[in-house]
């Protein structure tokens, strides 16, 4: 009886079968589109590519692009680990409603919550009008607005990374530090902070890396003006829609470069902090 | 307990800040869309959204969709099974490319289809040749709302499948019992809620998807329009009641489905009670 | 153990994870209808020699033979046994009785002869009116014994046990291992079980195996093994054995070379308060009790003896001694570890007053 090396591997039948329908849907959902990327950037002229990526309009974009998205996630950052610690840590009525809403930036179509929150805040929307009068603040077709749409569709990612660490988190430590006096403050920053640290930011790069590329909620409310709110995933629109792939490509590729120093940044700080909490530094 | 009874102030005014954010950033414009789609009455609001093009987009939506779900749901199960229960090389790799397209921008997701299958590939002609049209036609639509949803499925069975680990299929094998019967009977009610789970974040995410599949849609009313799309153009063409009363349906899809997620979560913590 | 009639026999077996080798040339032969135990500390190869048996391993070279065929090719499920995983791994979402029957589904039997099968079992394991039950609705105990129903229903030839009651209360433990050896027995079953406690594998099984690094340090019956240990490492593993260095300081016991050490065991050492008549009197040495355990049915009195911390065993019934008391110690015998090398060494005057008489 011959058997392949694979099968005798395991008693559990299976692995031909799944392995096969994994690698096939794999290989044309992701594989081969990638392949052609690296294929088709493989033909670009490296002083086309630079020439491109270094158009005063498309580095503005980039800069729009990021530093709207930093702002937007930082500020997810602070209201996530609020929301977390309000939600694992108080009783009160409507939690529960409050818990479940938290999820519908993922549910609502980004460019549903685009073109509302685009007519509130117009200078003449519900919200737009009260800051603008008061404050004389524009927020659509700004850079706020921007940040204000980036926010809406990055709401959820810290909140889901912090609560379950937090709601994890032994009490015993807390008592433990109370017990020695600590003050309320010094307990939060000096015994909760340090344990949710990781999850903060694992949440705030995938809230940052989600914002850089988002297209749907924000194309509505920045009213897309060169050097001033257009953001970089418009700039690849804009020259798909003009057949000019290789620009097109040429941004792609400094954006994938962006994303990937995001979560490269994350996984060294990760790595860092687990170590640090396991003893292996 | 002591500790948990933190300053009645700061925690008042922790909630306070709360609900004001969430029912700014959230409430607002949900409820705001559905008081602008009924602003010119039930009969303007019924009339829009029983449009012909309005019908077609959301039949589109729905094609998309349930393929997505399907081809995932099969993709899900097979890489979850393979990579968690058996030992081979290149793991690591393979969960890498799975969770890949979930960091791509959508428009960059729809950029990578083009190249592949776009007028300038080397697959055009053959595809050509055999009248198979991807971009900006249908399939491409189909492809793009798989590709954004990808790892949906797979990333809510991996975790419970690697937690329940490989004794009680390997108990089943010793027995003799074949592929689809270890399957059926010993892993399939392990993962029951959070398969089903994942298809309720995969339809969320498959039925919103504007930027990939803009990209790869012709734009073509009534052909190549999903409703998210088919919402931009009435918005573009400054039909903002019958903008927001297309809105209004997917506004109700996402309603359905965050009550749908809440009650499969506490379904989910139960089972979790039984192991 | 008789090569023609072994049931079991496993031949210059090989097994490495990456860099770790797990199995370095196992050579065992299990004769037909014994009840048999790898014993062996954590990490010492005994789970993974257990698991290529059941064909859930493969070696990476030597030969399995089973009832005289070799089966390295042969799947798991085609090799008449049944496995009792070491967390049972029953089927979390079948009850009982979907649980028991489940090998007998798989093997298409009959609706008729599996019930009949089932309830049989289900006596057996004293477990009736359970069978509606989930696994997670039982006891520790109970889902041992379901574990073991399922792992029997298909009627196997072998049955392995992997920790069987390593997840058990100590009490429940004791009456399982009663309970295991006599259905074992009654059934005659060819079984072997993985363990790392000395107690369990003395008490239960009629052969021990003994794993220490992925190698086999000895086999044979409990007796034997502790009798005559065949390694240094079997000596030291098994009973409550104390090292000590300078045995040649102890009275009637001479050095046997430069790099030796002794060995000894509670049952090696007799002590005796000062004035009781007894045989050894003369030949024993003073020592000092430091501590006094109470351990039930007997006490274990620690000693000290030329520096060392000794342990003996003391009936209750014996006439009580105290804390700092000094007494008189005799050691009757003892093992000395020359490297590998392991002898027995009884003591000097045992032999003269044998001499005399």
């Amino acid at each position: 009886m011959k058997l392949s090396k694979r099968a005798r591997r395991s008693v559990i039948p299976g692995f031909g079968l799944s392995f096969g329908i994994m690698i096939a849907i794999l290989s044309l959902v992701v594989l081969i589109p990638l392949c052609s990327l690296v294929v088709y950037t493989a033909q670009l002229s490296p002083s086309n590519f630079f020439r491109t990526i270094t158009q005063p309009r498309v580095l503005s974009s980039y800069y729009v692009s990021i530093s709207t998205a930093f702002v937007a996630s930082l500020i997810n950052a602070g209201m996530g680990l609020v929301l977390a610690w309000v939600l694992v840590r108080y009783n009160f009525p409507g939690k529960r409603f409050i818990d479940g809403i938290i999820e519908l930036p993922f549910a609502l179509p980004t460019a549903v919550a685009g073109i509302s929150l685009t007519h509130l805040t117009t200078t003449n929307g519900w919200v737009g009008q009260f800051f603008y009068e008061h404050f004389g603040l524009k927020i659509a077709y700004t850079r706020v607005g921007i940040t204000v749409a980036l926010v809406f569709i990055g709401i959820p990612f810290v909140v889901r990374s912090v609560q379950p660490v937090l709601e994890k988190l032994d009490q015993q430590y807390e008592e433990a530090a109370m017990i020695l006096g600590a003050s309320r403050g010094t307990i939060f920053r000096r015994v909760i902070f340090p344990e949710i640290l990781p999850a903060l930011i694992s949440g705030f790069t995938l809230a940052f890396a989600r914002s850089i590329g988002e297209y749907g909620s924000v194309v509505f409310i920045a009213g897309n003006t060169p050097y001033e709110t257009e953001i970089a995933p418009l700039m690849i629109m804009a020259q798909l829609q003009e057949f000019d792939y290789a620009s097109a490509t040429s941004i792609a590729l400094v954006m994938l470069a962006i994303a990937f120093i995001i979560l490269s940044v994350n996984a060294f700080l990760q790595s860092r902090v687990s170590k640090r909490v396991s003893g292996l530094a | 307990m002591q500790l948990r009874k933190d300053i009645g102030v700061l925690k008042w005014v922790l909630i306070i800040l709360c609900v004001v954010f969430l029912a700014v950033m959230l409430l607002l414009p949900l409820v705001y869309i559905v008081i602008t789609a009924l602003r010119e009455g039930i009969g303007t609001y019924l009339a829009a959204i029983t449009d012909t093009y309005a019908r077609k987009a959301a039949l589109l939506t729905i094609e998309a969709t349930v393929w997505a779900v399907v081809i995932n749901t099969l993709f899900g199960l097979c890489a979850a099974w393979c990579l968690t229960k058996f030992a081979f090389r290149g793991k690591k790799i393979l969960s890498t490319f799975i969770d890949l397209p979930v960091t791509v921008s959508p428009i960059i997701a729809g950029l990578i289809y083009v190249l592949t299958f776009g007028r300038q590939s080397p697959l055009y002609p053959i595809l050509d040749q055999a009248g198979i049209q991807i971009i900006f036609a249908v399939p491409g639509i189909v492809l793009a709302t798989i590709f954004v949803t990808f790892p949906f499925i797979s990333r809510e069975l991996i975790p419970v499948l690697s937690a329940q680990g490989t004794d009680e299929e390997e108990a089943a094998a010793l027995m003799g019992a074949g592929t689809f019967t270890i399957f059926r009977k010993v892993t399939l009610p392990h993962i029951k809620w959070a398969l089903l789970y994942g298809v309720v974040l995969c339809t969320a995410r498959a039925m919103g998807e504007f930027g990939a599949v803009s990209v790869l849609s012709g734009h073509l009313r009534g052909k190549t329009n999903t409703l998210p799309l088919y919402v931009e153009l009435l918005y573009q063409g400054y039909d903002f009641t019958g903008a927001f009363a297309a809105s209004s349906l997917l506004v109700i899809m996402a309603i359905i489905i965050l009550v749908l997620r809440c009650w499969l979560e506490h379904k989910g913590d139960k089972a979790n009670d039984i192991r | 153990m008789q090569e023609n009639t072994s049931y079991v026999e496993l031949r210059h077996i090989n097994k490495h994870f990456g860099d770790f080798q797990a199995s370095k040339d196992i050579n065992f032969a299990i004769p037909k209808g014994r009840l048999v135990a790898l014993l062996g500390p954590s990490g010492s190869g005994k789970t993974t020699i257990l698991r290529m048996i059941a064909g859930l391993e493969n070696p990476d070279s030597g030969e399995i033979l089973i009832d005289g065929k070799v089966v390295n090719n042969i799947p798991g499920s085609e090799r008449g046994i049944g496995f009792v995983f070491q967390n049972y791994a029953l089927f979390r979402y079948m009850t009982v009785y979907d649980n028991i029957a489940f090998g007998l589904r798989v093997k298409k039997a009959s609706k008729e002869e599996i019930d009949q099968r089932v309830r049989e079992l289900l006596k057996l394991i004293n477990c009736e009116g359970l069978e509606k039950r989930y696994p997670s609705q039982l006891s520790g105990g109970q889902r041992q014994r379901v574990a073991f129903a399922r792992a029997l229903a298909p009627n196997p030839q072998l049955l392995l046990l992997d920790e069987p009651f390593a997840a058990i209360d100590a009490k429940v433990r004791l009456e399982l291992r009663t309970w295991l050896r006599e259905m074992i027995t009654q059934l005659h079953i060819t079984s072997i079980f993985v363990t790392h406690d000395q107690d369990e594998a003395i008490e239960v099984a009629d052969d021990i195996i003994v794993t220490n690094q992925g190698r086999v340090e000895q086999d044979g019956t409990p007796q034997e093994l502790y009798s005559n240990p065949a390694t240094s490492f079997v000596a030291r593993f098994l009973g409550n054995s104390i090292p000590v260095k300078n045995y040649h300081e102890f009275q009637y016991f001479g050095a046997e070379g430069p790099d030796t050490e002794a060995i000894l065991r509670p049952e090696f050492i007799s002590i005796y308060k000062k004035g009781e008549n007894v045989q050894f009197k003369k030949s024993a040495e003073e020592g000092v009790v430091q501590d006094i355990i109470f351990r039930g049915s007997s006490l274990e009195i620690r000693v000290l003896l030329h520096g060392n911390l000794l342990s003996a065993i003391r009936s209750i019934n014996d006439p009580p001694v105290q804390i700092g008391e000094t007494v008189d110690v005799f050691i009757h015998r003892l093992f000395i570890i020359d490297g590998d090398k392991i002898t027995l060494a009884d003591n000097q005057s045992l032999k003269r007053e044998s001499v005399i008489i």
